[in-house]
């Protein structure tokens, strides 16, 4: 009998040790499924600033957004002696899906940032002690940011569509593959969301925007930043009248400086990123020589005023695998120069090309008048005085679109694919063969492996 | 006498049994004395079977007892002494009893449960005992190294040359890929640590910066090396799941038991050791000999471009007549010290029949071979064993360490610092000695001069570490078939690791990175606590038919890990202190805690005359280091054995065995959290963002199911003894990183997955040849091998388990090869075209194609170990040989001394000049073996692949024993004295082309051991010792 009472003593110490919680938070790190599950309004506060971070990933990377599609697009050479694939890879070609470093983290990145996103809005249904009014405004600044990470997808990927139904699950089969249309009406429809949420929200964000954002960095400014979004997107699907509704609703003022808008933080504190395309011996990066010779000239006989703005010739010009370039960008003149998102320049020719896309006497006009302000204030270049047709005013958009937006995202190489007009890029003779023109990114070698069977994307893009 | 299940804990005291009535009728007296010896045996215990009468030994080996009247048999028994059973016929009075040594451990007692211990006559596993007599025959600074050679089926390797310790225990083959590499320790029943922590050096050597962003070259020490091998009774190796699932999720490595010296009843004994030695370098790789300025030239200052500023550097260095090149032996300058080194130990034990204490005191300074470099160790220790009352038994163990490890700068670098990485680049005609005026040469070569660097650097390990444990039991029931005992133990196990590395300002390294002066601080805090609450109960039925032990306990263990760092350069005048730099980087720090909790019963079912022993137990674990922490994780074993007496006139018995187990291998810490990275700004505003990896939903152990089955046979009346085991452990649910689909948005997912296989077969034989009053010979042999395989990556392609690359040779991971195989870059040969063997080749592979294929296996063909004790008169020689067969290391020193262009054999002329087409005009000639070498770099890792066969010569000693005789003359009263020379690593034999075919760049690892990087160079030491006893 005793031992049995022992027994069951025993017994019963091991159960209430059992029960004790033998739960350990991370101590290294906020856990995710801590802000989910636990969220506060400073965890929110800090996950939402950290969507300005996620979204600026591998923007200004040697290897990332703006320098690799500035290379596609012949805005820019990479002459990085240490990586011959800056050439052979992005000129050459094939484009490899296996690479996360040539393309593929223009895919991770985004869609990193989309999680994050995600990730607070969900956490920000749960918050206590935060306002509706002030959840109001910090879904509408996290749908706007995970509208523009799905922008700069689509916009790599172009045809070969895109996932949108991504969620918070890690578990989940991945979303499917969905066609560019699809994409671009989700992109659409989390702008109009976001739209409406800031509406309803609070006159301040309940969370610091860095200085890349001053003057737009409460939800009824943010707004104007969120309709400038929704107007780039619009001419991208051709929806013209749906851009001039959207712009209206912007920032664009041309009495304004043109570089109004919203910008990429870089800065030298401690955890935060500098700016990478700031080379200022040309170690790598050059601009393609046809900004020189495809400069129009000021009455003066100079070139444009962008591209002495933008360009330094150097003393000796630089050579890698056949190519050679004198010509150095002076953009991003610091390493903490900010890289523009959008701004008044491109919201002025967005509303141009829209109104040449509508093609009547009124909208050419108007054009015109837009053009007049860019060519006149950016490029110091007489008024337009070529003919007044959709066609002419095309060329004459997609030449300011160029030298205005040089080298601030791939502007050339998305607007020249949109109009077909990727044949007209120079192919550039390498020692590896002439360059090719390409027209979208395959998916990551990692998205396709994931899948069965592979997407069509997943196939290496050969190029023309 | 039925108590045949006995409690570890009892081992060492008097067997209780129950009690039956007897007379006392008559008095019983005699003498035990050693067989071999014919030395008195004191403290031996004496019984008559059948009763519970029974009687110690003095110091002379006589007893007295009260005998029963009739016939009698005493059963008379002695740690280290197999059991002697003795008939008394009534008629007899006295009797004189001889024990034969135990040498094959046969009476040692072996766990079967974390509070239960079965004789190993009976154990139902095959478990490795390792006893106090077979250690300490050449101190060593690390308890590992004392076991090298002694264990069939472990494989136990030092990771580099340098002084205090890091070394890796293999136990059986591979059991993971990704997870911990580290057997379990437990000492006394607590769990220490075994946790290798990096001392940051890697801010100075940047080896992580290369291929391979591993932060474990900093050749770290293991700390299981705090702990003073020679306070250690006996050392038990569970070397597979099937014995060691009663540890359940920390054991699939394998568990080693350690148990520490005790007490004794009787007039205390005290016991001094004093001793000295030296080490020196015991292998070096060499360099090469320029014969004059036109030979130097050819390497150095190409005539294409003319390089005239190298051409008049050399011309001074090589200023003998007739522009002869000198011949500097940078290994030795480097590396040739012989400093001297002294180990003095003192115990002193004892005790009364309720109280029993024993206490050490050892004092260790080991002198290393490069300047600034050493092993230091202080420790203390105090066990005691107090009874209260009838039923209640406490014991209290503390030991408290220093230890001091000073490591100089090894393995892989980046920025020209590690010694033999400068040396790889510096010709042998460059003296780096200290010049006239105390001076130290510039190195013209690299800027780095490593005998400067070693002689003004320091790289110091302190640990101060306490281990300490309780351990109460309570015998509760007591009565006539029954036997109930509780045991509780409580134990800690705290150290606190300060790593203080400092590179003054002066180093011709120092200004390299704009930053003169590097100082380097970590701190290091570790804290393990244990709990464990059993309850042991054992029926016994009055027909004596059987005895079915039960036990049930609960474990609980709490561990705490806080890792902190400073990086401080450009030291203000030279200052150490770390705030004296201007550039200074905190962290990163790295906090862990973790809680575990283990319920475990078992059933011992012990019948048929003790022959048949049948044991079924589980363990069940939960741990804050799975994804559900509450989640129970069971881990069920099973063993049975049988026991023939005699079945052959030349087998005294024979044991078959059989066993089934599993155990577990733990996530890291922090694999099962996705984690936001809250170090990111934006603009200097803080975010957080997700992180890069994440922990599947239901993250749990990697587990391990072994089975073993074999026998153990003793042979020629105790003269031999052989066991046989071979075993399968099949490893499941294995730690693998998986790729997620990017659009998922994190890249990583650690999930349970994919399975290995490790078969194996040990064989250890030990026989006495001669065995005489004053000749005796042991011969003791081990022979172990094992394979293992990738059976299924759970759909995951083959990846990378360690190295730097296809180009130098890499591990890889791939279903349906072997773990540990190295694939590397190889030139297909138009055989290998031809060939149908290689299906993998494409259509457009051809004669000279770069494929990446398997290139060697890490893993030994087989090891064996030789160990001989002879003794003849007073004099003992001891010698034991470790040998491995086969298995493959890469060897990249020497590719960096190719490419320094140094290699000993580097201008060793090629038989037949190759020539090479670089294009349809023009061809490069191959004329020296070196210039081979480096033009199938990128093209041929085959020629960085070398054997890693070795013979050493690990341990031998020659002890003289003063003869009693002897002895009162030379101090009356002592027990012993013993006199002793002896030397370990005193030579190896083998093939590799390196410093140590045991070496491993990156420490201890699952898979990816046998990388050769510029490691500490290996020594041997010579040691004279006088052991005392009073």
């Amino acid at each position: 009998m005793r031992t049995k009472n022992l027994l069951a003593a025993l017994v019963g110490l091991g159960l209430a040790t059992g029960c004790k919680d033998l739960n350990v938070p991370n101590l290294n790190s906020p856990a995710l499924d801590d802000l989910l599950t636990n969220p506060t309004r400073s965890k929110i506060a800090t996950a939402a600033t950290g969507l300005l971070i996620g979204t600026r990933a591998g923007i200004a990377a040697q290897n990332g957004y703006v320098s690799l599609l500035g290379i596609v697009g012949r805005e820019s050479y990479n002459f990085d002696p240490a990586d011959p694939r800056f050439v052979t890879e992005m000129m050459v070609g094939p484009l490899d899906g296996g690479s996360p470093a040539f393309g593929g983290n223009l895919w991770g990145l985004p869609y990193r940032n989309i999680l994050n996103a995600n990730v607070v809005l969900a956490a920000t249904d749960r918050v206590p002690a935060v306002t509706n009014a002030e959840k109001e405004a910090v879904r509408g600044f996290a749908k706007t940011i995970e509208a523009f990470d799905l922008l700069k997808v689509i916009v790599t990927r172009d045809a070969n569509g895109a996932a949108i139904d991504v969620g918070i699950d890690l578990t989940a089969p991945p979303a499917p593959i969905v066609t560019k249309a699809a994409v671009f009406a989700r992109i659409v429809q989390l702008l109009d969301e976001a739209q409406t949420h800031l509406q309803a929200a609070s006159a301040t964000f309940p969370f610091p925007l860095p200085a890349g954002f001053a003057g737009f960095s409460t939800p009824g400014t943010f707004l104007q930043f969120n309709r400038a979004l929704r107007a780039r997107a619009a001419v991208y699907t051709d929806d013209f009248a749906g851009a001039l509704t959207a712009l209206g609703a912007s920032f664009i003022d041309t009495t304004k400086s043109l570089n109004l808008g919203v910008y990429y933080d870089y800065s030298t504190v401690s955890g935060d990123e500098t700016n990478a395309l700031f080379d200022p011996n040309a170690r790598a990066i050059l601009a393609h020589p046809s900004f020189n010779a495809d400069a129009q000239l000021q009455t003066s006989g100079q070139k444009d005023d962008r591209f002495l703005r933008k360009i330094d010739t150097l003393s000796a010009p630089k050579s890698a695998q056949g190519l050679t370039s004198d010509l150095q960008f002076v953009i991003y003149n610091a390493v903490d120069a900010p890289i523009p998102i959008i701004r008044n320049e491109e919201l002025i020719l967005l509303r141009a090309e829209a109104n040449v896309g509508l093609n009547t006497a009124g909208s050419l006009a108007a054009a015109v008048t837009d053009l007049n302000t860019v060519r006149v204030k950016s490029g110091k270049l007489p008024v337009y005085a070529g003919a007044v047709t959709q066609a002419a005013l095309l060329d004459e958009l997609l030449y300011n679109k160029r030298y205005s937006l040089m080298f601030e995202g791939g502007h050339r190489w998305i607007d020249l694919r949109h109009y077909s007009r990727l044949n007209t890029l120079p192919q550039d003779p390498t020692s590896g063969g002439a360059s090719k023109r390409f027209s979208k990114f395959p998916f990551p070698g990692f998205e396709c492996d994931a899948r069965s069977p592979a997407p069509a994307g997943c196939a290496t893009e050969t190029g023309f | 006498m039925v108590q045949r299940i006995v409690l570890v804990s009892l081992a060492l005291a008097a067997a209780v049994g129950a009690p039956r009535a007897w007379a006392q009728q008559r008095q019983i007296t005699g003498r035990v004395t050693n067989a071999t010896s014919g030395e008195a045996v004191a403290r031996a215990n004496v019984s008559v079977q059948g009763t519970a009468i029974s009687a110690v030994t003095s110091d002379q080996g006589e007893f007295s007892l009260a005998g029963p009247e009739g016939n009698a048999r005493l059963l008379v028994r002695h740690i280290g002494f197999r059991r002697r059973e003795i008939a008394v016929p009534s008629s007899q009075g006295r009797v004189e009893v001889t024990l034969e040594p135990d040498v094959f451990n046969l009476e040692a007692v072996v766990v079967t449960g974390l509070a239960t211990g079965v004789e190993r006559r009976n154990a139902g596993n095959a478990v490795a005992t390792v006893s106090a007599a077979e250690l300490g025959f050449v101190p060593t600074p690390s308890l590992e190294q004392q076991l090298q050679g002694k264990i069939a089926g472990a494989d136990i390797q030092q990771n580099g040359g340098a002084p205090g310790g890091g070394l890796q225990v293999r136990l059986r083959g591979v059991t993971s890929i990704n997870a911990t590499a580290e057997p379990l320790y437990v000492v006394d029943g607590v769990i220490v640590s075994d946790v290798a922590i990096p001392s940051n050096q890697n801010a100075v050597t940047a080896a992580a910066g290369g291929s391979n962003p591993s932060l474990n070259q900093d050749a770290q020490v293991n700390r299981i090396a705090d702990l003073n091998p020679s306070d250690f009774e006996s050392i038990e190796i569970l070397r597979g799941a099937s014995a060691g699932a009663i540890y359940g999720q920390k054991a699939s490595n394998g568990v080693v038991i350690i148990k520490t010296k005790r007490g004794q009843a009787g007039v205390s004994q005290v016991g001094f050791t004093q001793r000295f030695g030296f080490s020196e370098i015991s292998n070096t790789v060499g360099s090469r000999v320029f014969r004059d300025t036109t030979d130097a030239f050819g390497a150095f200052a190409p005539v294409v471009p003319r390089d005239t500023a190298t051409r008049r550097l050399i011309r001074g260095l090589c200023a003998l007549p007739n522009g002869a090149c000198p011949f500097f032996d940078l290994e030795r300058e480097l590396a040739g010290l012989r400093p001297l080194s002294f180990e003095s130990g003192a115990s002193v034990s004892g005790g009364t029949e309720n109280t029993q204490y024993f206490a050490s005191g050892t004092v260790k300074d080991d002198g290393g071979i490069i300047q600034n470099t050493g092993f230091k160790r202080q420790a203390l220790r105090l066990n005691l064993d107090q009874r209260l009352g009838s039923r209640v038994r406490a014991s209290l163990n503390t030991s408290y360490m220093h230890t001091l490890a000073q490591r100089g700068l090894s393995n892989n670098d980046n920025t020209g610092t590690s010694f033999y990485v400068v040396l790889s680049a510096t010709p042998s005609f460059v003296n780096l000695g200290i010049q006239p005026g105390d001076t130290f040469a510039r190195n013209p070569f690299v800027p780095s001069n490593p005998v400067q660097t070693a002689a003004l650097m320091k790289n110091n390990e302190d640990v101060y570490r306490f281990i300490g444990g309780a351990n109460l039991q309570w015998d509760a029931v007591q009565s006539a078939g029954h036997y109930l005992r509780f045991i509780t133990l409580g134990g800690a196990d705290y150290f606190n690791q300060d790593n203080a590395l400092f590179f003054p300002p002066e180093l011709q390294f120092e200004p390299n990175d704009g930053l003169p002066g590097t100082s380097l601080l970590t701190n290091s805090g570790s804290l393990n606590l244990n709990l464990n609450t059993s309850a042991v109960h054992t029926y016994t039925p009055s027909s004596n038919a059987f005895s079915a032990t039960t036990s049930l306990g609960v474990q609980y263990g709490w561990r705490r890990l806080d890792i902190s760092r400073i990086t401080s350069r450009n030291l203000t005048a030279g200052q150490e202190n770390v705030d004296a730099g201007t550039n200074i980087v905190i962290g990163p720090e790295r906090r862990e805690r973790i809680k575990d909790l283990g319920f475990f019963a078992q059933e011992e079912f012990l019948a048929s005359d003790q022959r048949l022993l049948l044991t079924a137990g589980i363990r069940a674990d939960q741990s804050s280091l799975n994804a559900d922490p509450n989640k129970l994780h069971y881990f069920p074993k099973a063993s049975a054995s049988y026991r023939f007496l005699k079945p052959k006139s030349f087998v005294d018995e024979l044991k078959i065995r059989g066993a089934y187990g599993e155990s577990g291998n733990e996530p890291a810490y922090g694999q099962r959290f996705t984690s936001l990275r809250a170090t990111s700004k934006v603009g200097g505003l803080p975010g957080t963002v997700a992180g890069d990896t994440t922990g599947a939903p239901d993250l749990g152990p990697e587990r391990e199911r072994e089975i073993e089955a074999g026998f153990d046979a003793t042979l020629w009346s105790g003269r031999g003894n052989l066991e046989v085991t071979g075993y399968q452990k099949n490893v499941s649910d294995l730690l693998l990183p998986r790729q997620l689909a990017p659009v998922q948005g994190v890249n990583t997912l650690i999930a349970n997955g994919g399975k290995l296989r490790t078969r194996g077969l040990e064989v250890t034989l030990g026989l006495i040849p001669v065995q005489q009053s004053d000749l005796s010979w042991i011969f003791r042999t081990t022979f172990s091998l094992n394979r293992s395989v990738i059976t299924d990556l759970a759909g995951l392609p083959l990846f990378r388990a360690g190295g730097f690359g296809a180009s130098l040779g890499q591990f890889r991971v791939e279903k349906g090869a072997s773990a540990t195989q190295i694939v590397g870059n190889d030139t297909l040969t138009a055989a290998d075209v031809a060939s149908t063997t290689y299906d993998y080749l494409g259509a457009a592979d051809t004669t000279g194609t770069v494929v990446v294929r398997k290139i060697g296996d890490a893993n030994p063909d087989f090891r064996m170990a030789f160990t001989n004790d002879f003794r003849w008169k007073h004099f003992d020689l001891h010698v034991l040989l470790d040998w491995q067969h086969g298995g493959s290391i890469l060897n990249l020193t020497r590719l960096l001394y190719d490419f320094g262009q140094v290699t000993a054999d580097y201008a060793v002329p090629l038989r037949d000049t190759v020539v090479v087409p670089t294009s349809d005009t023009t061809a490069d000639t191959l004329r020296t073996v070196g210039q081979k070498r480096i033009y199938g770099f990128g093209k041929v890792a085959k020629n960085f692949v070398e054997s890693a066969t070795f013979l050493k010569l690990r341990e031998v000693t020659l002890t003289y024993t003063l003869p009693p005789s002897a002895m009162t003359s030379f101090w009356r009263g002592a027990r012993y004295v013993r006199l002793s020379a002896s030397a370990r690593n005193l030579f190896t034999i083998a093939p590799f082309t390196g410093l140590d075919p045991e070496v491993s760049n990156f420490g201890n690892q699952p898979i990816a051991r046998n990388i050769d990087v510029t490691p500490f160079p290996p020594s041997r030491s010579f040691w004279f010792s006088i052991d005392l006893g009073l």
